[in-house]
Formats: structure tokens, sequence, C-alpha cells
């Protein structure tokens, strides 16, 4: 498959068009793994200043009192979405609900323990510790092996 | 009603109707009597029953799982103490079957364990972090083991030769200066750096136990078996205050 990539300055949100001879499975399959990827930025805000920032900047979504916020490294952000509208807004290989009120980004998980109560703490960067309900296990793993599988695929 | 409470409620009597059988079929059999006493039918298909929901407390984590476990676990005794009671144990033979129940317990904790731990490991290979401390922190214990060997083999030995060889009427040092000052200053401070550095490590107070215990047999007679204790147990408060100063410490500089 021949892959091009043009730049266009300016873009917020990277669009793909695929040119094909005919519509088959194994290109609707490509369409919706393309989809699947989520990589638009995530609008946040920082008082009245409205901002886009790139998923990856991003260590966690979290509920709290007042609403849903977004941590970075740097600082934290309040988002209009509610978690479920992150869901699907966020890239679900890297991001995954660990929590009833939690959605953490995978690529920056820097650390991982178990208590003798069985919780499960996460941390984050080094310095954010996110704990895991153990509800969510099999489906933090699921995202994981889906996104070891691709890794594969793509070797 | 969702999924899990049907499950749940159909583990409770399964285990309820099972208990009874026991009670009313095998309970005469073992006792050699002709018939099992209705409340002895009833004890046995309310512990069935705790046993059916035996699983249920481990559904949750933390705080939950704790509360939950420590719950069914005060339940159950009560119900099996009630049952053994009714079947003529008393005293000490009571007590211990109580802390045969306790066992079991802590073997089944211990294996709930060990599965959220592999689950750990897998999170961390695929993740694509180191593997981590051992299960238990043994290996990370295994350092503060030639202390744990002075403190309880060694000291007992010595100040019990030191007291033959003063030949002292009141022996001093293996009767009053080892158990109430050096076991638990030692078994303290020794848990307390093993916490700061490692956290919680449950083998080192249990390993305190256990070596101390042939010294009491050997040295002493079974009226010193709180000697053991009292180095267990400063060194299991000593690993507790260790960790949580250890916990405290890094979240003064921690972001939430």
């Amino acid at each position: 498959m021949e892959v091009e990539i043009r730049l266009e300055p300016g873009r917020q949100e990277p669009k793909v068009v695929i040119f094909a001879g005919g519509e088959s499975e194994e290109l609707l399959r490509l369409a919706e793994s393309l989809r699947s990827l989520a990589l638009g930025p995530i609008p946040v805000s920082r008082g009245e200043e409205k901002l886009l920032l790139p998923q990856e900047d991003f260590l966690r979504f979290y509920t709290d009192g007042k609403g849903v916020s977004a941590q970075t490294a740097q600082e934290t952000y309040a988002v209009r979405l509610r978690l479920y509208e992150l869901e699907t807004a966020l890239d679900n290989r890297r991001f995954v609900r660990i929590s009833n009120g939690e959605i953490i980004n995978l690529d920056r998980v820097t650390a991982i323990d178990l208590s003798l109560s069985g919780t499960i703490c996460m941390t984050l960067d080094g310095t954010v510790r996110s704990y895991v309900s153990r509800r969510y296990v099999k489906k933090i793993k699921a995202t994981l092996n889906l996104g070891r599988r691709n890794n594969h695929e793509q070797d | 009603m969702n999924k899990i409470k049907q499950v749940g409620l159909a583990r409770v009597l399964t285990g309820m109707v099972l208990g009874l059988m026991f009670g009313v079929a095998l309970v005469p059999y073992i006792m050699g009597v002709r018939n099992s006493s209705p409340l002895v039918c009833l004890l046995c298909a309310a512990l069935g029953g705790a046993a059916g929901a035996a699983t249920l407390p481990f559904a949750d984590d933390g705080k939950s799982l704790l509360l939950r476990s420590g719950i069914h676990l005060a339940v159950t005794a009560s119900l099996f103490g009630l049952l053994m009671a009714q079947l003529g144990a008393e005293g000490v033979e009571l007590l211990v079957w109580e802390a045969i129940l306790a066992l079991l317990y802590a073997v089944v904790w211990l294996g709930r364990w060990i599965g959220w731990y592999v689950e750990v490991i897998q999170l961390r290979t695929l993740l694509g972090l180191s593997p981590g401390p051992s299960p238990l922190k043994w290996r990370e214990t295994l350092p503060y083991l030639p202390f744990v060997l002075f403190l309880c083999n060694g000291l007992p030995l010595l100040m019990r030769w030191a007291d033959h060889a003063v030949s002292a009427d009141v022996p001093v040092l293996s009767g009053l200066i080892l158990p109430y000052l050096l076991l638990p200053v030692g078994g303290f401070c020794s848990g307390l750096s093993l916490g700061k550095r490692q956290g919680v490590c449950p083998l080192y107070p249990t390993a305190c136990l256990v070596c101390y215990l042939p010294m009491v047999f050997l040295l002493f007679n079974r009226t010193a078996l709180f000697h053991s204790v009292m180095a267990a147990l400063p060194a299991l408060l000593g690993n507790v205050m260790g960790w949580m100063y250890r916990r405290a410490v890094p979240k003064r500089g921690a972001e939430r």
C-alpha cells in the first residue's frame, strides 16, 4: 500500500483520504481502524482562556466535585466534555478508563503498585497517583494487548 | 436485581442447602448421636450460607474489601464458634478451632492476593515497566534476615549464657532486659528501617516470630512464648510506621 503524507500548516486535526479501485472488507477495516485512532486535540479551558491541546500532553482526565478536569505535566485544566464523551474523542490505544471517575494516558505510566488490600496504584510521570478499580483491569489489559498486537503488526 | 447479586444469592442458597445436609446427615455420624438438634442444623445452614458468600467480599478493592472481609470473618467466626460450642468444644479447644478458621482465611486471602499480583505483573509487562517487587517482598526482606537471626537467636543465647555465667538468682538479662527492652526496641527499629526503604513487608514480623520460637523451647519453656510476640509486634508496628513515613514524604512535593 502506498502511503503519502502532505503537511498543511495550521490544520488542527489530520485528515485521511483513501484512494482505492473498489470497495472491499479490508478497505472498510482500514477506514474503521483509522477512524478509531481519534488523534484530534482536546478543547480545554483555563479560566476564560480556551485552548486546544494535543492528546499526548495529557496525563489524565478525572471528575472532581465541579466537573471534569484534565491534568498535564504542568497544570490542570477544566474540560467541558463528560468522561464518556472523552472516551470516544480520545485515542483508545493510549487512553483507558481505570475507574468510574478517571481516564489515564497509558504512555505516561511510570509505575504500578499493589497494596495488601488489593488496590492497584498507577503512578503517572513519577508524581501523580491514580487508583485502578478492579472492575476495569480486564479492559486495561485488553487495551494494552490491542496496542501491542498492532505494534507487532506494524513491525 | 443485577447479575452479580443473582449469582451471590444463588451461592448463598446453595451453601445453606449443603450446610443443612451436612448438619442433618453427617454431624450425627461424626458426633455418634442419633439426631442433630434443630439449633445445630440451623447453625450448619447459616455457616454454609456464609461459606457460599465467601467470594463476594473480594469483588471490590481497598477499604471496601477490608470492611466486607472483616464483617464476613466476624460473622463466620461467630457462627463457627457457636456451632463448635454446640458440638461440645470449650475453652482452649474452641480457641484452637477459631485459630484454624483464621488460618484458613489467611490462606484464602494470600491466594487472592497472589492472583492480583499476577495481574499487576501482566500490566507491568504489557506497559514495558520493570517487574517490580517480589511477592510479599520476600526478596527485599532477605537483607534483614541476618539481623533477625541475631536479635531472635543470637541475643537470647548470649543473654542466657550471661545469666548462667554470673549465676544470678533472677535471670535479669534473659528474663527482663531481653523481652521487655531488647526485643521490642530491636524489632521496632529494624522494622522501621525496612518500612522506610521497602514499604510494608509482612514476612518480616512473621520471620521474627518464627525465628524466636525455637529459642522459647531451647532456652526457656512455653511460658516464654510471649517473647516471640514481643519481637514480632514491634517489628510490625515499626514496619507500618516506616511505610507511613515513606508515603508521607513524597506527598509533600507531589501534585494532584
